[in-house]
């Protein structure tokens, strides 16, 4: 009975050229749509920073940076620590100050200041970069340059110390590692909250749902039935568009394959299952569509997608992690961009298995083999 | 075959079906009338378990729908048919949905009710007719017991209407129950039992001739006149007339034994201004729905 079903919807989609191309077609016009991208000014950055000098000089450069509000900053124990922070995403930016660093200033000898730019979101990156530059301003190395009494024609160096900016992940600040990892989180969206949103308020609206409900074919069969092929086709389509990515975007290689498969899975079943809750609360397509679109653009928006998170008020950046594809993005870039580490997606993932069991719970309260 | 006791179904503090109780016996044809939004169609959907009576039991075969569920098929008022996949496609979907894997069978089917032909033609293509077969088909896939049919004939030509008449008796013949439900009069009397339905209360059961009987003591006459509003006027006006009906250029008038056939005569004449003479005869159905749908007859 369930693959009766299944054949059926796939001899739908079959026969209906509008859905395919929907399927085939809008994923390429949307990668190239988002290969614009779009910029704008944070504030708030994380700044995970350490110290090792405590000295008049260093607490300068780190009021310098401070004082604008760009960046909110705090301490860390060690040097590694600091891409460390970075790689799960706690810190966008970090800095180090060694040891030596006023030493060498009072010798004159232009010491070193560390900063780390992460750099999976170029628009970020490239406003970090300016940012940061206010520590090296002059009203913060004015007092930085010092006379040597016994040498007097000592050449004092044009700036008393250097910014060395590195930037961590993504060092050539390609924008496509920033926009298309989320944009294949987009398009499985679209597709399946568009495809399962419409499938069973269609059999509604076309009176074959009340031919279905008088067979002897159980809720959860005929739930399974119908979602399915669509979860095997948005799986596929995953690995299209991300195939896409890896041959012609230059795409990084996940950290993890295993990883990224269960990112998919998990991902296709919250969309699909979102898809399914949508489709029993409506009464018509267009209700269903309506409501898909709703969900669409704030994902869009407020996700970090876009758009950094810190970009965003607090108080909107609720709605941020009250939708899905915010923690598919992190995810993603975390596995595509930054290789970072299981246990700091784990929560991410956590939250959108949590989505899976709202959204399933839902449909299974709302679905009832009744007209 | 079909036991239902005491159906009500309110939608929105409305009592649209209220009491309703049916008993079907087994290869009876079974008429359920009623006017538009009388609550036909919600009495068929609660007996076939598409939707939750309020209060009440329906019992197919001495069990519950849940479990009698391949015991009927169910043909619904609009096509519910998958327009976009083939004939043969949408059958095999309905047999499959119910285990039936004998493709012989169901070729017979569609060989039974002409559509071999149009094996291959897309369900939305069909005309109003073969949809009604192709809707009737996928319901016999799996050989049900009783067959329930939602104005099964609904906007078909009067020719089609009749080659459908023919397949429901074919199928009571061969000892299958039939649920119908219409507001076709000349259908109604094909029945072997009526139920009439009014504002979701059962106001009339039996076998279509003692439905006929339901006006009681009553003489209906039969008159050639075309339209005129002032004879229907000056005869509803006379003491004792239960209802007149106009049909085409006959005026049907159901009256009590009470008044004289002469006094009839004489009002008609009076405007007319020419010689009438009633016809007695029998009161059909139509009079019967008219009256009994007007609550002139309790």
């Amino acid at each position: 009975m369930i693959m009766a079903i299944v054949k059926k919807e796939l001899l739908q989609l079959r026969r209906d050229p509008r859905l395919m191309g929907l399927i085939i077609v809008m994923p390429l016009v949307l990668m190239i749509l988002f290969a614009v991208a779009l910029k704008l000014e944070p504030n708030n950055v994380k700044m995970a920073y350490l110290d090792e000098d405590q000295s008049f000089f260093s607490n300068l450069i780190k009021t310098g940076i401070w004082s604008d509000g760009y960046f909110e900053m705090y301490e860390v124990l060690t040097k590694e620590a600091i891409i460390e922070e970075i790689r799960s995403g706690r810190a966008k930016s970090g800095m180090y100050i060694a040891k030596d660093f006023s030493a060498l200033l009072t010798e004159n000898k232009q010491p070193h200041v560390q900063l780390y730019v992460d750099g999976t979101m170029p628009s970020l990156t490239t406003a970090m970069k300016y940012n940061s530059s206010a520590a090296t301003d002059t009203d913060v190395t004015n007092d930085m340059y010092f006379l040597d009494e016994d040498a007097p024609n000592t050449v004092i160096a044009d700036d008393p110390f250097i910014m060395d900016t590195e930037i961590l992940f993504n060092p050539d600040e390609k924008e496509t590692w920033f926009f298309l990892p989320g944009v294949i989180g987009v398009l499985i969206m679209q597709i399946a909250l568009i495809l399962t949103g419409i499938t069973i308020v269609r059999e509604r609206e076309q009176h074959t749902l009340e031919q279905l409900f008088v067979t002897p074919i159980s809720k959860t069969s005929f739930i399974i039935g119908k979602l399915l092929p669509y979860v095997i086709i948005t799986l596929i389509d995953f690995y299209v568009i991300l195939g896409v990515g890896w041959l012609f975007f230059d795409l990084p290689q996940p950290s993890s394959h295993l990883l990224l498969f269960a990112l998919a899975s998990i991902y296709v079943a919250v969309m699909i299952s979102l898809g399914l809750l949508i489709s029993l609360i409506s009464q018509t397509q267009q209700q269903a569509m309506f409501v898909a679109i709703f969900i669409i653009v704030p994902s869009i928006l407020l996700s970090g997608f876009i758009f950094p998170i810190e970009a965003i008020p607090s108080l909107v950046r609720v709605i941020s992690y009250l939708l899905p594809f915010t923690y598919f993005v992190e995810i993603i870039r975390g596995l595509l961009v930054k290789k970072t580490l299981l246990v700091d997606l784990l929560y991410a993932y956590g939250a959108l298995l949590g989505f899976v069991v709202v959204f399933v719970t839902g449909s299974i309260l709302r679905f009832k083999q009744r007209l | 075959m079909i036991q239902a006791v005491n159906l009500v179904k309110s939608f929105g503090g409305v009592r649209r079906v209220d009491g309703v109780s049916i008993e079907v016996k087994k290869g009876e044809i079974f008429g359920l009338l009623g006017p538009n939004a009388a609550g036909k169609t919600t009495v068929i959907r609660m007996l076939c378990g598409i939707m939750q009576a309020d209060s009440g039991t329906v019992m197919i075969n001495n069990t519950s729908i849940e479990k009698a569920k391949r015991e009927f098929g169910y043909v619904a008022q609009y096509f519910g048919q998958y327009a976009e996949l083939s004939v043969w496609e949408n059958l095999s979907f309905y047999a499959e949905m119910y285990g039936v894997k004998d493709k012989n069978h169901l070729e017979n089917l569609l060989e039974k009710y002409q559509l071999t032909p149009f094996r291959d033609v897309d369900a939305g293509s069909l005309s109003g007719g073969y949809k009604r077969r192709l809707a009737l088909v996928c319901a016999l896939a799996h050989d049900p017991k009783v067959l329930f049919l939602d104005e099964p004939t609904a906007g078909i030509d009067p020719v089609t209407r009749k080659l459908l008449w023919d397949d429901f008796y074919a199928l009571s013949a061969e000892g299958k129950t039939l649920f119908v439900t219409t507001h076709y009069m000349e259908e109604a009397s094909r029945c072997h039992q009526l139920a009439f339905i009014a504002e979701g209360k059962m106001i009339a059961q039996g076998t279509p001739k003692s439905i006929k009987n339901a006006l009681g003591d009553v003489v209906v006459y039969t008159y050639k006149q075309s339209y005129s509003p002032e004879v229907t006027q000056a005869i509803q006006g006379l003491d004792g007339v239960v209802l007149t009906n106009q049909f085409g250029d006959d005026l049907h008038i159901v009256t009590e034994k009470s008044l004289s056939q002469s006094a009839i005569e004489t009002v008609i004449s009076d405007i007319t201004e020419t010689s009438v003479s009633l016809r007695e005869t029998e009161p059909d159905l139509e009079d019967v729905f008219i009256a009994l749908t007007q609550g002139d007859v309790s």
